[in-house]
């Protein structure tokens, strides 16, 4: 577990970070404006229309409850055709399944594709540590990675960063005369990476769905790395989190369209490639070995759970980041783990911890946003709800205790006031007549609140309560009208 | 054998997960049917009963799907004119890498009956075509035969393929893999030169898949062991969400749609 | 006399009480007598959404017990109704009698201007507000709810009144209930995108159906020094009697 970084903890500084980073707030704008609409409009185009979504759900979710039927056939097709599969419950299984064939093949470069369960299991720093050298080939990644950072954004991992900034990382890491032109900076990274395609020993790529009756794994990208990485060199490894299969290749068909969509309207991804085992006898090019290595890694918790197994549809392609307004201000870092936005703000608490990742929980506005463009209309409040449920109230599955202290408290109290009119009145009465001790503009309202509610009026005028509240107001007009 | 353990101990795992007995791998049921369903049997029906004019209607729908994917189409009548039309993007596009100019192709029989070999070989332009790998090589000879390919391939400026489908929706060329059908060819040049039989222009991924599954003619091939949806030339954004094409496959891609 | 039963949101009954009489002009003027039962105090949703179930439970049954027998219930606030909609029949789950009435009462619980349009086929209420003004889409109401050409139709309507369609007007304001104490910078950046783009809109005042929201808006419109007007839109439809 130590090379993995979780980083929840850093949830609101962070955020604040994220906030005041103009750079990071020009492109996330853009990029939820291009895309969190375009997503949506791209949802009404489609022949069946938006309602495709709900099939979509319809599908995964039957491939979820399905979930050891459908991963049984699927390896067993792969082994059929010479390829092997590795189930690894956790993520130090994982991890040691790849070094394992490293050694055993002498691997001293490999070539990865954008895969986010890769990040979620330290893969990279893992292979570092034996000795392999690991180069990722996603441009986005890629130009990360020189810079030494973790990706923030599920399909565009480089969009914090300006092409000055990317000026500077090639310039000094590949050496060319520096230039901001995207052409001439994309074509610097093609030359350099074609060079560690071709050298490279082992490929490794995510997984974005499986398809358990015909034996394949797909992968959807638009550069072409990831079917560099999986042709060139002589063994392949590609990483599934398990929940990432649907059964049939009709239903297949369905998700791909959405998964395009969602995450960068398109109606299909440039290169999409279907790979069912290691190359046959005869061919001259592809991998001699294909691994594949399908991940638990605290998924089968999230499926144990029928509060959170809805959380397993999701096929990870981002639309949710792209319109959700906290992620659109703070951005991907502040998440403090591979996934971030909405998906991360229900997943990464399941999987690293709910009380070490209880902002991420509370810091949402449950807006909704996130609901209606998810490509599998999975219902992502709905779970953050749930979380908060398990904060506040304990969870002994879960390993959560309840919360106590003043929060707790203050609930107790506003149960018993909400449950006593005539006290809850006397509580308001009181509210109207302290807050005249409060700092207060000429208008009334408040300037300072006294802490824990302080944050708001930091950058906000409260307002005040009214002398006479309605209910009283009305029932002195019934009174009156009664009377008369 | 301790993998085989861990396997198990994975599945008890999901199957408690889902409420059922751990031990025991439950049927498949009907989760993977013996038989089309209805729809898949109005593709076939629809693939099987359309006319050589109701495909080339594809045509347009295919370019204007192409367009704004900086993908070529170009409707050819014969294979003299794609013959000439690949000369045509020989003479014209420079090798991206330097280096004399080198072309790459597939060992299949439409490829070769463009009669491409000897109008290059007057010019001194080499053209690779990809066998497949001998059996009877032992395995350092059958690794070298690789290596020599991999690299002829890589040297090689303009890539030809053809194409087993295409489809008109989203513009996709679709190549299923064999032996003498390398991907790399598709991959490594900078040129991506696809040939596709009319006949086998579908409207959709939808038809496509039902063919694959249930077609005679198609589905003991099935997917094949690689299948790949080529959409264009390769791209990326990542860079200040600026649009480039050529990231790492092909930065140029052709279709030339043939008789056949 | 056609009765509709009032279920006053509990910031309206504590911050913005005009408001509430403003519904029941609006009501009254077109002919209707407006029960308000005195004991209710809130229908939970402060403590669900902060993850206390057991106390949001409390207040739920005293909701349902209070309105449970009510014909029709109108309620000025797109949070309380979905949360009376889509969030107290789940609360009752394993209590079949409690989760029966809550599933009954949800049917018979309307958020204002739902009511007025499609139960009551009204969207003119002889109303005036002269100005410009543009509309705020509170979370709520239009994705919990899907309630956004109500608003509008009705304020249309007005004479007098100019609407203008904001920027954005679709994205959450930032208020999320107690996020917006507890992750003020977050909370604080939503804010001032929404209250730029109600600036950009030349509008006078910015009009809502949901008083978080608008409490929301309205204090940093505040600080701001800016003299936009936040209102709910029952004041707008109350106007010009």
């Amino acid at each position: 577990m130590s090379a993995i970084r979780i980083r929840t903890e850093r949830y609101v500084e962070e955020a604040r970070r994220g906030i005041a980073d103009p750079v990071l707030r020009r492109a996330l704008s853009g990029l939820q404006e291009r895309f969190g609409r375009g997503t949506a409009e791209a949802y009404r185009r489609l022949p069946e229309g938006p309602g495709l979504r709900q099939t979509a759900h319809a599908i995964r979710e039957k491939a979820i409850a399905h979930l050891d039927i459908l991963l049984e056939r699927l390896a067993r097709r792969i082994r059929e055709n010479g390829g092997e599969v590795f189930f690894a419950a956790t993520a130090e299984e994982a991890v040691g399944y790849c070094a394992g064939i490293a050694r055993r093949l002498g691997v001293k470069l490999a070539v990865k594709g954008k895969s986010m369960v890769t990040e979620e299991i330290a893969l990279n720093p893992a292979l570092a540590a034996h000795g392999v050298e690991v180069v990722e080939t996603d441009l986005g990644e890629y130009i990360i990675q020189l810079a030494g950072e973790t990706p923030s954004h599920i399909i565009a991992p480089a969009i914090h960063k300006t092409r000055n900034e990317i000026a500077d990382l090639f310039a000094q890491h590949l050496g060319i005369p520096r230039t901001t032109d995207p052409p001439r900076l994309t074509h610097a990274a093609r030359r350099a990476l074609r060079e560690k395609f071709l050298a490279a020993d082992m490929g490794i790529s995510g997984v974005n769905l499986a398809c358990a009756e015909t034996g394949h794994i797909s992968t959807v990208s638009n550069e072409g790395n990831i079917r560099m990485a999986t042709t060139l060199p002589r063994v392949h490894v590609a990483f599934m989190g398990m929940e990432r299969i649907v059964a049939r290749l009709d239903e297949y068909e369905i998700i791909l369209r959405l998964l395009c969509r969602g995450a960068s309207v398109q109606d299909i991804g440039t290169y999409v490639s279907f790979i069912g085992g290691p190359r046959r006898p005869g061919e001259s090019d592809g991998p001699e070995e294909f691994h594949l290595v399908v991940v638990d890694n605290g998924r089968s918790r999230m499926l144990a759970d029928p509060r959170f197994r809805e959380m397993l549809c999701c096929i990870r392609c981002a639309a949710c980041l792209n319109v959700c307004p906290v992620y659109g201000r703070i951005g991907g870092h502040a998440y403090g783990f591979a996934y971030s936005g909405p998906v991360g703000a229900v997943v990464t608490p399941l999987l690293t911890g709910i009380r070490r990742g209880r902002d991420l929980c509370l810091g949402e506005t449950l807006c909704g946003a996130c609901k209606d463009a998810c490509s599998m209309d999975i219902d992502l409040p709905r779970m953050l709800l749930e979380l908060r449920a398990i904060l506040a109230e304990g969870d002994p599955g879960w390993g959560v205790e309840p919360s106590g202290g003043l929060e707790r408290q203050a609930w107790k109290l506003w149960e018993g006031l909400v449950s006593r009119p005539a006290l809850y009145e006397r509580a308001l009465q009181a509210g109207a007549v302290l807050q005249r001790l409060l700092p207060r503009t000429p208008a009334g309202w408040i300037r300072r609140l006294p802490p824990p509610f302080s944050g708001w009026t930091k950058s906000r005028d409260f307002p005040p309560v009214a002398a006479e509240p309605f209910r009283r107001r009305f029932a002195k007009r019934r009174k009156e009208a009664d009377r008369g | 054998m301790a993998e085989h353990r861990e396997e198990t101990l994975f599945f008890q795992t999901l199957r408690r997960a889902l409420g059922h007995p751990p031990n025991a791998a439950r049927p498949a049921g009907d989760l993977f049917p013996a038989e089309p369903s209805a729809e898949e049997r109005r593709l076939l029906a629809l693939v099987s009963g359309r006319s050589e004019q109701e495909r080339e209607e594809f045509v347009s729908r295919l370019a204007a799907a192409a367009r704004p994917l900086h993908l070529e189409v170009q409707a050819l009548e014969d294979l003299a004119a794609a013959r000439d039309a690949v000369l045509r993007l020989v003479a014209e596009k420079s090798p991206e890498w330097g280096g004399e100019k080198q072309l790459v192709a597939w060992s299949h029989p439409l490829i070769e009956s463009l009669g491409l070999a000897e109008p290059l070989a007057r010019q001194g332009i080499p053209l690779h075509l990809t066998r497949p790998v001998d059996s009877a090589l032992d395995a350092a000879a059958a690794d070298e035969e690789r290596r020599r390919q991999r690299s002829r391939i890589a040297a090689s400026f303009i890539g030809i393929t053809a194409a087993d489908f295409c489809l008109a929706e989203t513009a996709t060329v679709v190549l299923r893999n064999r032996p003498g059908e390398p991907r790399s060819v598709a991959l490594l040049p900078s040129i991506h030169v696809a040939l596709v039989p009319r006949s086998r222009i579908l409207a959709d991924m939808k038809e496509l898949f039902a063919l694959l599954r249930w077609e005679e003619r198609f589905r003991t091939e099935g997917l094949s062991n690689y299948l790949s949806f080529i959409s264009g030339p390769s791209k990326t954004a990542d860079i200040e969400a600026t649009m480039v094409h050529g990231a790492h496959g092909p930065r140029e891609m052709v279709v030339f749609l043939v008789p056949g | 006399m056609d009765t509709v039963t009032l279920f006053v949101p509990c910031l309206m009954d504590a911050f913005r009480p005009e408001a509430a009489e403003a519904v029941v002009a609006v009501f009254e003027g077109l002919g209707y007598a407006v029960h308000c039962p005195a004991e209710q105090t809130c229908c939970g949703q402060p403590a669900f959404n902060a993850g206390y179930r057991n106390e949001a439970r409390t207040a739920a049954r005293r909701f349902l017990r209070l309105f449970g027998d009510a014909e029709a219930i109108c309620c000025p606030s797109g949070s309380c109704v979905a949360m009376v909609r889509h969030h107290v029949p789940a609360l009752f789950d394993g209590e079949p009698d409690w989760r029966a009435l809550a599933v009954r009462t949800a049917a018979r619980t309307f958020e204002f201007t739902e009511y007025l349009v499609d139960v009551l086929g009204r969207d003119d209420l002889g109303a005036s507000f002269p100005g410009r003004v543009t509309y705020h889409d509170s979370c709520h109401l239009l994705r919990g709810l899907g309630i956004r050409e109500q608003p509008r139709r009705l304020l249309r309507r007005v004479r007098g009144l100019e609407l203008v369609e904001m920027k954005n007007s679709d994205c959450c304001c930032g208020f999320g209930g107690a996020f917006s104490v507890k992750y003020p910078d977050i909370s604080t950046a939503l804010v001032a995108d929404k209250v730029e783009w109600i600036r950009e809109s030349g509008a006078e005042a910015v009009v809502g159906a949901d008083l978080g929201c608008l409490l929301h808006i309205e204090g940093a419109l505040r600080r701001k020094g800016l003299g936009v007007r936040a209102l709910h839109i029952a004041q707008v439809l109350a106007g010009g009697r």
